[in-house]
């Protein structure tokens, strides 16, 4: 009996050692891919960011001026600026998806669906034509300053393009949809019972809204707010085509400084380094404050 | 009660006032791309004449073949890696599993615009020659995580009695898989083609990052024109792409399933 018990046991070992080789083989496609084109690459990023900048290219000599700038605050603005839009953003979408979602989660089963692919159908449309499509509508002589004037409501056109109030409206615009989404996946799985017995033991509407249902999609408020914060945090074409050129955000001067001549790679990569341990900070921070919340809640 | 009807009509107008938000600017660009206007002033009657000049555009021509090449290819290779992905991370005890999930999900919480950046400086590094290689091998480094993930999760309520049961029956491990789990994955694997097919041809910063001059594809054209000015044709550019998305959504029901298990 007990001999058979090692046999199995040893012949189960094998099986499972099988498998892992097994494992091994099918990701290593992935593994080696992620590692040589998104691994290494940041490698280089920082030894870039050490070195010294040529007009065209790079020269392979150390250097710590890159890091000096950074560290005396001469691009303290474009981080400023950018995180403040993306904030904004994010508090704005927030506070448009939260009923949008809720809507549509405490609708009919069939609306339902209808509704979601109403709401997904601008998230598949290509980014550059909706920012593009934001253009024709808020330009000096554009579709909104027209039907303003027609109705002499203004005397003037409405300078609204190249400011920061058209970049914080196409940037609600392009992001909300991530911010309904996951919200929606929480609000849809929240049991409307809880909602109706905290009111039957005397909670009003607002109180029970207050400490039933939005504790309850805490998850879908993190998770929808790091997916439009982060990208807001390092957008490009929005800020680009629709933003003012004399504010620049940090991902148009990281573009520039890679793009435009005179080139600065070293200036890029530390900017970029910068940036990347902002958004590491923000998400050991935010998964710090949800592990917080959890314990709390249970 | 009537503070719930009084909820339930503000979410309603809240819902509706962000529909005509999402909507507006996309239905203007849609009635202006048939305006008779070189410049955006007014309505100036319908005509079609964008549509033929865009028709008779070569280097838009091209920069649509330049984007269809990419996107179908990175959708080939990436859904292929993530079947083969989410096959070997079926398997929970598989020792290299945390990593590899780490290094599946960093990607998707860090801004494109340093991926960009890092491979601009990675074929910069090793003297690569930008073009329609470097910009594929992009693709597809940004869409591997999301194909993985889609494919994994179909994988993840997978109903492992019909294995079991074939197996039973003496079926052979290669008519099990081929007969049975990969039917049944088969919704995923369309999804996740689906969404690196509308990824690659959304993408606009890695794309500029890595492809030299000479290789351009819809959105680097679109911005480019924008840049300079001559935006004409862009309109009816613009409608037909959205046609096409209005299309895939209506084609493919799937897409929604796959979105939320992400």
């Amino acid at each position: 009996m007990n001999k058979q018990h090692g046999y199995l046991n040893l012949s189960e070992q094998k099986q499972q050692k099988k498998l892992n080789l097994q494992s091994w083989i099918l990701t290593a496609p992935a593994m080696l891919w992620l590692t040589f084109f998104f691994l290494v690459p940041y490698l280089i990023v920082i030894i870039y960011s050490f070195l010294t900048p040529d007009i065209y290219d790079i020269r392979f000599e150390f250097s710590l001026e890159s890091y000096r700038q950074i560290f005396s605050g001469t691009y303290l603005r474009p981080f400023l600026i950018s995180f403040r839009m993306a904030f904004l953003t994010t508090i704005l979408c927030l506070l448009l998806a939260y009923p949008v979602a809720y809507f549509i989660a405490r609708s009919k089963e069939k609306t339902r669906n209808t509704l979601l692919v109403f709401i997904i159908i601008p998230f598949w449309t290509n980014l550059i034509i909706r920012i593009f499509s934001w253009r024709i509508f808020l330009a000096t002589n554009g579709v909104l300053n027209d039907i303003l004037m027609q109705f002499g409501l203004i005397s003037a056109p409405l300078q609204i393009m190249r400011t920061d109030l058209a970049v914080g409206l196409v940037m609600v615009y392009v992001y909300l949809p991530y911010m309904i989404l996951p919200l929606y996946s929480v609000i849809e799985k929240i049991d409307f019972t809880l909602l109706n017995a905290a009111m039957d033991l005397g909670a009003n509407e607002v109180k029970a809204f207050f400490r039933v249902t939005l504790p309850l999609s805490v998850t879908g408020i993190f998770a929808g707010s790091i997916l439009v914060f982060i990208p807001a945090l390092g957008a490009y074409l929005i800020t680009q085509l629709v933003g003012n050129q004399k504010s620049l955000y940090i991902g148009q001067v990281i573009t520039y400084k890679i793009k435009n001549i005179p080139r600065n790679w070293p200036m890029a990569s530390a900017l970029s380094l910068t940036l990347l341990l902002i958004v590491t900070l923000l998400l050991v921070g935010a998964y710090l404050l949800w592990l917080h919340n959890k314990k709390r809640k249970f | 009660m009537r503070a719930a009807k009084l909820y339930k009509s503000m979410n309603l107008s809240i819902f509706t006032l962000v529909m005509i938000f999402l909507y507006i600017p996309i239905l203007i660009l849609i009635i202006f791309s048939f305006n008779d206007a070189k410049i955006i002033v007014g309505w100036r009657g319908f005509t079609l004449k964008y549509y033929a000049q865009l028709f008779q555009n070569e280097t838009i021509k091209q920069a649509f073949w330049n984007t269809m090449l990419i996107a179908g290819l990175s959708t080939l290779i990436s859904t292929a890696i993530g079947i083969l992905t989410a096959l070997g991370l079926e398997n929970k005890s598989f020792s290299g599993r945390r990593g590899l999930m780490a290094l599946i999900y960093t990607p998707l919480v860090i801004p494109d615009i340093l991926m960009g950046v890092s491979l601009a400086l990675l074929f910069n590094f090793t003297r690569v020659n930008t073009g329609m290689i470097t910009v594929l091998i992009a693709h597809i480094t940004f869409c591997i995580s999301y194909t993985i993930i889609v494919v994994q999760s179909r994988l993840e309520g997978f109903d492992y009695s019909l294995v079991e049961a074939a197996m039973d029956l003496g079926a052979k491990p290669s008519a099990i898989f081929w007969k049975i789990k990969f039917p049944l994955m088969m919704p995923g694997i369309i999804a996740a083609a689906l969404l690196a097919f509308t990824l690659s041809i959304d993408d606009f910063i890695i794309t500029f990052f890595t492809s030299g001059r000479g290789f351009d594809t819809l959105p680097i054209y679109v911005e480019g024109t924008i840049r300079r000015g001559t935006i004409t044709t862009i309109n009816s550019l613009s409608t037909l792409m959205i046609g096409a998305t209005l299309l895939l959504v209506v084609l493919t029901k799937r897409i929604r399933g796959s979105l939320f298990n992400l």
